[in-house]
């Protein structure tokens, strides 16, 4: 915790105060914290097809929920409807207590693939965003020069991106989401296109900068690992022809998790039991 | 080292087919008005080049002109495609259908509608150059990934914001290849106006080169023609390594 704290104080805050007491806060605090994302019974259908029935859940503020399920049910659908994005066919869907009904304005996505401007730098795609919201670049460019220090790009400012691996490409789509300070943090499957090795170390790094400032976060992911480790709590989404309800798990396991946290009982606990919810929707 | 010893190839290859030429054509005897030798057209090169210069400055100024006015319309109809989805399903059909009219066969009605002046080139120039450059601009100004587009909506991104910081330089690449294909088209847009009509530029001076069947004067006026060419093919690639480095094409190791 006091890792952290420093951590954070070397990225001056602005008028993100409500963010702290979550910061300081004990476990538990959370679950009194506002709604931040509220699902209620979504659906929708591209050509008459289901791409997603029925789905509910919520997340609440600073809290870093992980949606997990089959591939083909529908986790980016599901959040893609909740930037706004796409249109849901039926059910309600809250933002911070505001219908979701044109794209939302304060958020930022990672996706799969880092989505990087080959005709920019590592420090002018981190601007990106900034500049896409109206702000001069020059006036974030020392916040962003700290964002890209701590997630291990010192030195590679002025590089390319076909200069860069493909982990550290996706590092700097997540600083140019970060540096934005998001309302919502929304990320697609960030790791999906990573070798396993490099995939695990993201994992930590992504908890590192989520901790600076604990952004309300949904994941989507396939690897049951990775949103044990990262999440506040899992949503567990059912496969198309289950149709079962969308079950959420919370991850009660202090923070920070470090690297041994894996082989900590409860934490092998609770994979087991995302598994078990997974697998429980594979049955005809 | 690699580089040098490539362009010493190409040099000496070179070097090789003009000797050949210059003593292989009159030793299987080949006349003179036929194929001259190479020492005879770069002499006449050398003898009439103010005469060369004055033409070629002619068809330049058309050539760009043309250019110019084809970037300017292709891009603007371009942008009217990108913008509007349902001029997309009216206007492309057309100009592809337009675009596969021989353009040549219309000259001597551009001499009817502008005359024998300029203007008559400049539009032959445009019309040849235009077509390249609107459909790579369609593509360089509205093929973005749809996942850029999601992530400038959501920090609040406008519709200009997205046009000046992303659309203008995805399509930078895509305009540089069309000025690559469009620049020798509305060369020979002009050059064919010249052949229609007027006294002018080097169209005029190889058709009057051909008339005389004074044939070093024709190969004289090609070598012209083909430095202008090198001359706006060169100042294109200048333009994408200064600019353009970040093109996978253009990346050094």
């Amino acid at each position: 915790m006091r890792a952290q704290a420093n951590l954070s104080l070397s990225l001056p805050l602005e008028g993100r105060a409500a963010v702290c007491p979550a910061h300081s806060s004990p476990k538990g605090a959370s679950a009194v914290a506002p709604l931040a994302v509220n699902v209620e019974h979504l659906t929708k259908a591209f050509r008459g097809k289901t791409a997603l029935s029925d789905i509910s859940f919520k997340a609440r503020q600073n809290q870093f929920v992980s949606i997990v399920g089959p591939s083909g049910c529908g986790k980016s659908t599901v959040l893609k409807m909740i930037a706004g994005l796409i249109e849901p066919t039926s059910g309600s869907l809250t933002v911070d207590g505001q219908r979701v009904q044109a794209p939302l304005r304060n958020a930022s996505m990672v996706f799969q693939a880092p989505v990087l401007m080959p005709w920019r730098t590592v420090l002018g795609n981190v601007l990106f965003c900034i500049q896409m919201r109206g702000d001069s670049a020059a006036s974030y460019r020392e916040q962003a020069l700290e964002l890209i220090k701590l997630a291990g790009l010192a030195g590679f400012e002025n590089h390319y991106p076909h200069q860069l691996s493909g982990g550290m490409q996706q590092r700097v789509s997540i600083c140019r989401a970060l540096l934005v300070r998001p309302a919502l943090l929304l990320m697609d499957e960030p790791f999906g296109a990573l070798d396993v090795l490099t995939r695990e170390r993201m994992g930590f790094e992504l908890q590192k900068l989520w901790s600076l400032e604990r952004y309300t976060a949904l994941f989507v992911t396939h690897s049951i690992t990775e949103a044990v480790l990262l999440s506040d709590s899992i949503v567990v989404m059912p496969g198309m022809v289950g149709r079962m309800p969308a079950v959420t798990i919370e991850i009660d396991l202090p923070r920070p998790r470090l690297a041994g946290i894996m082989k900590d009982p409860r934490f092998v606990e609770l994979a087991a039991l995302v598994r078990e919810q997974i697998e429980a929707g594979w049955v005809e | 080292m690699g580089s040098i010893f490539g362009a010493l190839r190409i040099v000496l290859s070179l070097a090789a087919a003009t000797l050949l030429w210059e003593y292989g054509a009159p030793l299987v005897g080949i006349p003179s008005y036929v194929l001259p030798v190479p020492s005879v057209i770069a002499a006449k090169f050398w003898a009439t080049r103010m005469v060369q210069l004055s033409h070629i400055m002619d068809t330049a100024t058309t050539t760009l002109l043309g250019l110019a006015l084809a970037l300017v319309v292709g891009v603007f109809l371009a942008l009217a495609v990108v913008y509007f989805k349902t001029l997309r399903a009216l206007m492309v059909p057309m100009l592809a259908a337009f675009n596969s009219i021989p353009k040549i066969a219309i000259a001597p009605l551009l001499v009817i509608w502008f005359g024998l002046e300029m203007e008559s080139k400049v539009v032959m120039a445009f019309l040849l150059a235009m077509f390249p450059i609107f459909v790579n601009s369609v593509t360089g100004l509205g093929e973005i990934e749809p996942d850029i587009i999601d992530l400038s909506r959501l920090s609040g991104g406008t519709p200009w914001r997205i046009f000046t910081h992303v659309r203008l330089y995805h399509a930078a690449p895509y305009l540089t290849d069309a000025l690559k294909i469009a620049f020798p088209l509305a060369l020979v847009g002009s050059v064919v106006g010249e052949f229609i009509g007027g006294n002018r530029g080097v169209g005029y001076l190889v058709l009057s080169g051909q008339l005389q069947i004074d044939t070093p004067l024709v190969f004289a006026t090609l070598l012209s023609i083909t430095i202008l060419a090198t001359l706006g093919s060169g100042a294109i690639e200048l333009f994408e390594r200064f600019f353009l480095s970040w093109r996978p094409s253009m990346r050094t190791q």
